[in-house]
């Protein structure tokens, strides 16, 4: 016990008040003149006496209050033991991520986990959260055992990456809501590939003291994996050498020099085999060709045989979806035919692609129905028949994508079609500055994707635009600039579907982009993008998120969404499928997927091929990581068995009991110092 | 002078009418109705004339009416003595506030002395005592003897102790005709001696009153704190507590009172408590009032 303000203890001089008042003060009595004493008898000096006596009372009530008053400002604290030690929440943190199915990582990290809740006191507060592709807060901090265990019982191992920074990050943000102490324990393998490029991100709030449980050994085991799978998506021809094949990179982890037999799987049936020399910790690529598929979807596996010490990882899907050829609608003013003819020589130079192009004149479009068409192109077509531009705008709203390019008809005309805004006046770079260069250019953008662009802004630099239409950009994305920010690729949403606006022409006057290597990417993946066959087969990293559905779309609209998972059921509930934009894809497997447009995929979805490098992090790390984060691995390694102590203020209870002593001194006060009251 | 024939008590006291007790010895109570009659008499009965008969007694109205002749007889008025004993021992001395024990009673018996001289024309006598007689002013209806009484009572200061026995003593020696002995004390003393002591004048055919004059703080003493008494006229000093003056007191004090009223009242005499706080003209009109009760 202590005080927190104890120099408010010098008011104990004032308890010699009381003192003074009932037993050191010299009795003082008034002589008082009466007429005859013959009423009044000698007792009455006991009388005195005893009032002394029972004042006595009075003078100890006094002196207590006094003294509680004096204690109450002093602020009196005891020190409760345990108190501190109990508030200290306990975060309990279970990797699950796809390495943790490798031997018992899993189940050894369960049993660590529940072994440390059951080590916890009884009234500390614990939270259980399950990491993998992200992490899952599976319970509230709650003191209630059963549930905390139930909740640690039911996660499983699952197929995401994990990764250390995301943990950090997320426990930075909820530091930022709750600043009470914590000791987090994290049950995990401790793969280095988890770990963050910046350490930095990996580091927890300075209220949470990490403590780290490895489950893996020291060292790694020996596993090969098949790091990736390089497979058309969509395939028309399959004896077409280029397309028609499959290729897929094996790679060792820790592994010596060895031979492997590698299978391709189609359906379920093993339709090709080869043996493949591995060397030490490295690479060899394996080749099956040609990919004989049926028409439809086709789901597609290359496997390694032979197993290894962690087989769930030697195996890696994609689905192949065989169609015929789509047709591309063509749409072109009359006078114009270079458009089409170096559209169509990309389209058909581009490796990927399946598109047979169909080039009509905009007068001739009349009948045209653009949904037989995989997307349509509007070149240079500023007035296009009023019902195909109705048939063209629903087209679009269900679903379908239409890319329009202006040509110099947009002098004359303003008005886009399809697109709702008007043309501004053109700039034509030919008469003023010579030729505008593209300046900004999107590469994240999926028609214009590249993963290391070069310095020449990946090819866009070298091309010249003598001619461009500005537009508004309003509610749209601007995917490409020129040199003098005029906008060069917007996109729309529209309904389901969307607009590509290029606010140049695909043929050589106004600019020269025909004319470079460049044009042929950018064909290739905006008819990729455009027809959505990129979305509907091959393969996908679990954690990815697909598209559902449009964005702008009010709910109602468009039609319901169906996802069917690995195991054939719906994760979805029927309000989600109703409302759900996106979807992740959180397990290994392949998905079946409906999307709002109306069109079907099925997607072969793998884990993170990092997570196939079982090398744990080295201890100098795991140190450097748990004593930068809240404090000391070894101060924190048993937590929940410190007895730390918190002051407990004393202070409303001593007020209390002055309040009491208070109210009785009052009574006691009035009943004696009280005169009696002449009778009327 | 003019402090006891305070206007507003003598208008207070000549509104009641005031009826003699007893006629004693042949003479007459007077009975006063109102001062705006003066000396009234009443009727008391007819008698049939007599020869030797008064006729100035004949009633000729009646003679007028019936031709009889008859005398109508009045109760006769006679002269009384009215002797004042007032103590003047310094416990009369003591007050709680103006006035004192000793002023009260001065100004009870100079309305007394006024009563009977002026109104009943009686005579009227006083007597000032402690433990000794400091005056003596012999009952007379002599002109000026208003103006003697009331310097006796001027000169009357208090002092010494209270002694019942020797002014009455003296009193018996000097008072041979019966008349009417008003003893004004505080009486601090036991009431079986103070009945005593005053018994024999009733003997002696006296109408006796005693009017025990008390200050307010005698029969209920408001103490707020523990006190040293100091008696005024043996200079003793007790150490007092409020309790007990709240309880034990109250009670020895309303004890003393009743015993000396029952023991008044027994021995034929009169007793009338008065407080310093009460008015004056209250505290006579209560005796007179009460006087005519007893009638």
């Amino acid at each position: 016990m202590g005080f927190l303000a104890p120099w408010f203890l010098g008011g104990l001089v004032a308890l010699g008040v009381p003192v003074f008042v009932h037993l050191l003060r010299r009795h003082v009595t008034t002589p008082r003149p009466v007429s005859s004493l013959m009423f009044f008898e000698r007792g009455t000096q006991s009388s005195t006496r005893h009032r002394r006596l029972r004042y006595l009372l009075l003078f100890a009530l006094r002196f207590a209050l006094l003294l509680l008053i004096v204690l109450a400002f002093a602020n009196p604290f005891v020190r409760r033991v345990s108190a501190d030690a109990n508030s200290r929440l306990l975060f309990i943190v279970l990797d699950n991520s796809f390495s943790m199915r490798a031997g018992t990582r899993f189940a050894d990290a369960k049993q660590q986990a529940l072994a440390t809740l059951a080590a916890k006191p009884h009234s500390q507060k614990a939270q259980i959260m399950a990491f993998g592709g992200q992490l899952e807060v599976l319970t509230q901090p709650i003191i209630d055992e059963a549930q905390l265990r139930a909740a640690l019982e039911s996660i499983q191992p699952g197929d995401g990456h994990a990764s250390f920074g995301e943990l950090g990050r997320d426990l930075r943000t909820m530091s930022e809501s709750s600043r009470s102490p914590a000791d987090l324990h994290l049950f995990s393998d401790m793969q280095h590939s988890a770990m963050a490029s910046n350490f930095a991100d990996m580091v927890m709030p300075a209220n949470i003291k990490l403590v780290l449980h490895s489950s893996a050994q020291s060292t790694a085991p020996a596993n090969w994996t098949i790091e990736s799978v390089d497979a058309p998506a969509e395939l028309s021809d399959p004896k077409d050498p280029k397309r028609s094949r499959v290729e897929a990179v094996i790679v060792g982890f820790n592994t010596p020099a060895t031979t492997k037999t590698v299978s391709l799987v189609i359906n379920g049936k093993v339709v090709a085999s080869r043996k493949v020399d591995i060397p030490a910790n490295g690479r060899a690529t394996v080749d099956f060709a040609p990919l004989d598929v049926g028409y439809g979807f086709n789901r597609c596996e290359v496997r390694i045989e032979g197993g290894d010490a962690f087989p769930s990882d030697d195996a890696s899907l994609f689905a192949v979806r065989r169609s015929d050829p789509e047709r591309v609608l063509f749409v072109h003013a009359a006078g114009d035919n270079r458009s089409a003819v170096y559209f169509g020589a990309a389209l058909d130079a581009a490796a990927h692609s399946s598109f047979v192009l169909q080039s009509v004149a905009a007068e001739q479009a009349t009948d045209l129905d653009p949904s037989r068409f995989a997307f349509v192109v509007v070149s240079d077509a500023p007035v296009l028949p009023s019902i195909f531009e109705h048939a063209l705008a629903a087209y679009v709203a269900k679903g379908g994508s239409v890319l329009i390019a202006l040509g110099t008809s947009a002098a004359h005309h303003e008005r886009i079609p399809l697109w709702g805004s008007n043309a501004r006046d053109p700039r034509d770079y030919a008469r003023s500055s010579g030729a505008a260069t593209v300046g900004q250019v999107d590469f994240s953008y999926p028609a214009l994707e590249q993963a290391e662009p070069g310095r020449d802004n990946g090819g866009w630099a070298e091309v010249k635009v003598l001619y461009a239409v500005p537009v508004d950009p309003a509610q749209s994305r601007i995917t490409a600039r020129l040199t003098d920010s005029t906008p060069l690729l917007l996109e729309k949403q529209v309904g389901e579907g969307r607009i590509l606006l290029f606010t140049s022409g695909f043929d050589n006057l106004t600019n020269d982009l025909p004319l470079h290597p460049i044009f042929v990417a950018f064909v290739d993946r905006t008819a990729r993008y455009l027809a959505g066959s990129e979305r509907l087969s091959g393969s996908r990293p679990v954690d990815a998120f697909v598209p559902l559905r449009a964005a702008a779309t009010p709910v109602g609209i468009s039609g319901n969404v169906e996802v069917i998972d690995p195991d054939g059921r719906r994760p979805l509930s029927l309000g989600e499928a109703r409302t759900i934009q996106s979807f992740r894809l959180q397990r290994a497997g392949f998905y079946q997927i409906r999307f709002a447009n109306g069109r079907d995929a099925v997607i072969g979805v793998n884990p993170d091929r990092r997570e196939s490098d079982l090398a744990p992090m080295s201890q100098d790390l795991l140190d450097l990581w748990s004593g930068s984060s809240g404090g000391g691995q070894e101060a924190a390694l048993a937590p929940s068995n410190e007895r730390q102590t918190q002051p407990l203020s004393l202070w409303w209870y001593v007020m209390l009991l002055a309040l009491l002593a208070a109210m009785t001194e009052t009574g006691l006060a009035s009943r004696y110092m009280s005169t009696l009251r002449e009778e009327p | 002078m003019q402090r006891f024939l305070d206007p507003e008590v003598l208008a207070g006291i000549s509104s009641l009418d005031l009826l003699a007790k007893t006629v004693v010895d042949g003479f007459v109570a007077g009975l006063h109705r109102s001062p705006d009659f003066g000396f009234s008499q009443e009727f008391a009965e007819y008698r049939a004339y007599t020869p030797g008969d008064d006729l100035r007694h004949v009633d000729w109205n009646l003679f007028a009416r019936t031709e009889r002749c008859y005398l109508k007889r009045y109760r006769g008025e006679t002269n009384s003595q009215l002797t004042v004993l007032l103590d003047a021992s310094n416990s009369m001395q003591y007050t709680s506030g103006p006035p004192t024990k000793m002023d009260y009673a001065r100004y009870i018996a100079a309305s007394l002395f006024y009563l009977a001289i002026r109104n009943q024309r009686d005579a009227a006598g006083l007597i000032v005592f402690d433990d000794e007689v400091r005056e003596y002013i012999r009952p007379s209806t002599r002109p000026g003897q208003l103006a003697r009484l009331f310097a006796g009572l001027e000169q009357a200061e208090a002092r010494a102790r209270t002694d019942f026995a020797k002014p009455l003593e003296h009193f018996q020696n000097f008072l041979h005709r019966r008349g009417i002995a008003i003893l004004i004390s505080d009486f601090y003393e036991n009431p079986e001696t103070i009945i005593d002591t005053v018994a024999p004048l009733r003997f002696h055919g006296h109408e006796v009153v005693l009017f025990h004059v008390l200050d307010p703080q005698e029969i209920r003493p408001a103490m707020k704190g523990s006190m040293l008494l100091v008696d005024l006229e043996t200079d003793q000093r007790i150490e007092v507590v409020p309790e007990y003056t709240k309880t034990t007191y109250r009670v020895k004090v309303d004890a003393h009172i009743e015993e000396l009223r029952s023991r008044a009242l027994g021995a034929g005499m009169d007793y009338q408590l008065l407080v310093t706080n009460q008015p004056l003209d209250a505290a006579l009109r209560e005796y007179l009032t009460l006087r005519q009760a007893g009638n």
